[in-house]
């Protein structure tokens, strides 16, 4: 006898509660961007910095078995490993550019899909919060942005301890290992806020993606026009991508390149994450009430 | 059974100034409900606010004897919701989509895919369970619907209309499904739709609301008797007139576009009254049967439509 023809039958099993309720949304939203078409290429091309920055790490302690490629040693100092040597993996502009490629990818959909196709009363009719809903899809995010910086991060660190065969470097450093952390959970928060906010305020997965792209360097234009035009160092304030590696630049020790304090930097973009948080309260309802 | 899963007292609900739920009061039984009303009277606002989607105004209440001010969460976990608009996840098949909901309900993940596939062979839809939910058809996307929201085995189900856009016999197979689960005795199954045949068909129970006030509660059967007597009338000459003379007396009545004329007849008054004001009329009755009351004339009675 078939189920259909057998009637309706009980679950023996008992709903529990969930400790971290978001994780299903984290788990399916993982699975469902690796369906995207070109998203693994993409995804690849993200790594190819972390790549060549760790074959970096390797040639740092064999650099004389490269000197035949020069004539003197010197030339090869870019190789040599320490925090700057992180702030520049962390901080450079095609990492940064395939982030935001990989948000257009992995995170333009996360809530604008649920409003085309009115999902969100499925979740909200479950035992599942609104923290829980967002966290789940931040959570995807930042799954994808910890494989391209913290995970990277710490494997340069553990990398470079195997090829020296000592802990000389941890010691000289032993800040670094929290930097490649903090600024790791920095960017993600950031990310994952930016690309969550974009992402409620338009139905249309494709505009979504624009403007994900589109805000992000279009800030860097604006602070060219402005710098431009009253040649002030402080409108490097304006872009994302230059607040980005001030902060970046800040978590490692180094000088930022434009010379306003890093802390301005992290206030603005800590200043964004809350504006995305107040508009992403707004936006995400269970139910449109229109008082 | 839990005699009352849902009860609500003095509920209150407005959008801005227009008043949505206006004190309504209910205590409903086990079994399936009926939930009726015509547009904007309430119905979808009361089952949001049974949800806990939307915070009461004033009032209070309890499904399966949690509060729905302050454990929606408690409710959720133990409710299916079958929303009226089509909702799917673009990108998923009817198995991940069913499983990933169980799962958000707090079913562990194995068992969250076993059941998806159960109910999915359930509601018909073991076939297509695989293909992409972008390509459904509007009648499996309402099976879909039915199956997210019995996948953990709730023990109180809100369908709101659940038979749109659904062809006959689309319907009927929908219907059927709704009449096997809430002959469960320990389900609980509150329907909300315009299609009265269809509620008329599962449910024993029925609450009407209109204009967000409680219309009328009770059985079906009961309705049908205790309200009134409906009786089909065939009438020749001064027609008009021995309308009037119905109304006066209190009756509400109905004529239908074959000129018969349906007589509400409240239950202090008789039979013999009518006949009695035809006679004064002079109005020639050709055609007078007691008539089989259906939802549709209780509704048409309780809402007031003449």
């Amino acid at each position: 006898m078939s189920i259909k023809e057998k009637g309706y039958a009980h679950w023996d099993g008992k709903l529990k509660k969930m400790k971290f309720p978001w994780k299903p949304i984290t788990r399916y939203g993982i699975k469902l961007t690796f369906k995207k078409k070109f998203f693994k290429f993409s995804f690849f091309l993200t790594l190819i910095p972390a790549l060549i920055y760790l074959a970096g790490i390797y040639a740092s302690e064999k650099i004389e078995d490269f000197s035949f490629l020069t004539r003197d040693t010197d030339t090869l100092s870019f190789l040599k490993v320490d925090p700057k040597y992180f702030s520049s993996y962390f901080t450079n502009e095609f990492l940064l550019f395939m982030i935001v490629l990989l948000m257009v990818f992995c995170g333009a959909g996360l809530i604008s899909d649920d409003l085309k196709y009115n999902s969100l009363q499925l979740y909200f009719s479950r035992p599942i919060k609104k923290n829980d809903y967002f966290m789940g899809k931040a959570a995807v995010i930042a799954f994808f942005i910890f494989i391209v910086t913290l995970i990277p991060g710490i494997m340069f660190i553990i990398m470079k301890l195997i090829f020296s065969g000592s802990f000389r470097f941890l010691a000289s450093f032993p800040w670094l290992f929290f930097s490649v952390i903090g600024y790791s959970i920095f960017i993600t928060t950031f990310f994952a806020f930016y690309t969550l906010f974009i992402s409620s305020i338009n139905k249309n997965r494709r505009y979504v993606g624009i403007f994900i792209f589109g805000l992000y360097y279009f800030s860097e234009i604006i602070f060219g026009i402005f710098f431009g035009i009253f040649k002030s160092k402080y409108f490097a304030l304006l872009s994302l991508k230059i607040n980005l590696q001030q902060v970046g630049a800040g978590f490692f020790g180094q000088k930022p390149a434009y010379d306003i304090p890093w802390i301005l930097s992290f206030f603005i973009i800590i200043m964004i994450c809350i504006f995305a948080v107040i508009v992403l309260k707004r936006k995400i309802r269970s139910v449109e009430v229109v008082k | 059974m839990n005699v009352e899963n849902v009860e609500v007292k003095d509920l209150h609900f407005n959008y801005g100034k227009v008043k949505a739920l206006d004190g309504v009061n209910l205590k409903l039984p086990g079994g399936a409900i009926g939930l009726l009303g015509p547009n904007g009277a309430g119905k979808s606002t009361l089952i949001k606010i049974l949800l806990g989607f939307l915070t009461p105004d004033k009032g209070e209440g309890l499904v399966l004897g949690y509060d729905i001010k302050k454990q929606q969460s408690s409710i959720r976990r133990y409710v299916g919701y079958m929303p009226e608009s089509d909702c799917l996840i673009p990108g998923m098949d009817a198995v991940s989509f069913t499983s990933y909901l169980g799962e958000l309900s707090g079913m562990p993940r194995q068992e969250a895919m076993k059941r998806a596939h159960e109910v999915l062979f359930y509601v018909g839809l073991e076939e297509s369970r695989y293909r992409n939910l972008e390509t459904y058809s509007s009648g499996m996307k309402q099976r879909l619907k039915l199956a997210q929201a019995i996948v953990h085995d709730p023990k109180l189900i809100f369908l709101d209309e659940p038979t749109s856009g659904l062809d006959p016999r689309g319907r009927i197979e929908i219907l059927d499904l709704i009449m096997d689960i809430s002959s469960k005795k320990d389900i609980q199954v509150l329907i909300s739709s315009h299609i009265l045949s269809d509620i008329e068909s599962v449910c024993s129970y029925v609450v009407i609301l209109n204009k967000g006030e409680l219309a009328s509660q009770g059985k079906i059967s009961d309705l049908k008797q205790i309200n009134y007597s409906l009786y089909e009338i065939k009438a020749f000459e001064n027609v008009e007139r021995f309308i009037d003379g119905l109304r006066n007396i209190g009756c509400k009545v109905e004529q239908t576009t074959d000129k018969l004329i349906k007589v509400y007849l409240p239950p202090e008054k008789n039979p013999q009254d009518i006949i009695s004001i035809a006679v004064e009329e002079k109005t020639q009755i050709r055609h007078f049967v007691k008539s089989q009351t259906s939802l549709e004339d209780i509704f048409a009675e309780v809402v007031g439509v003449d």
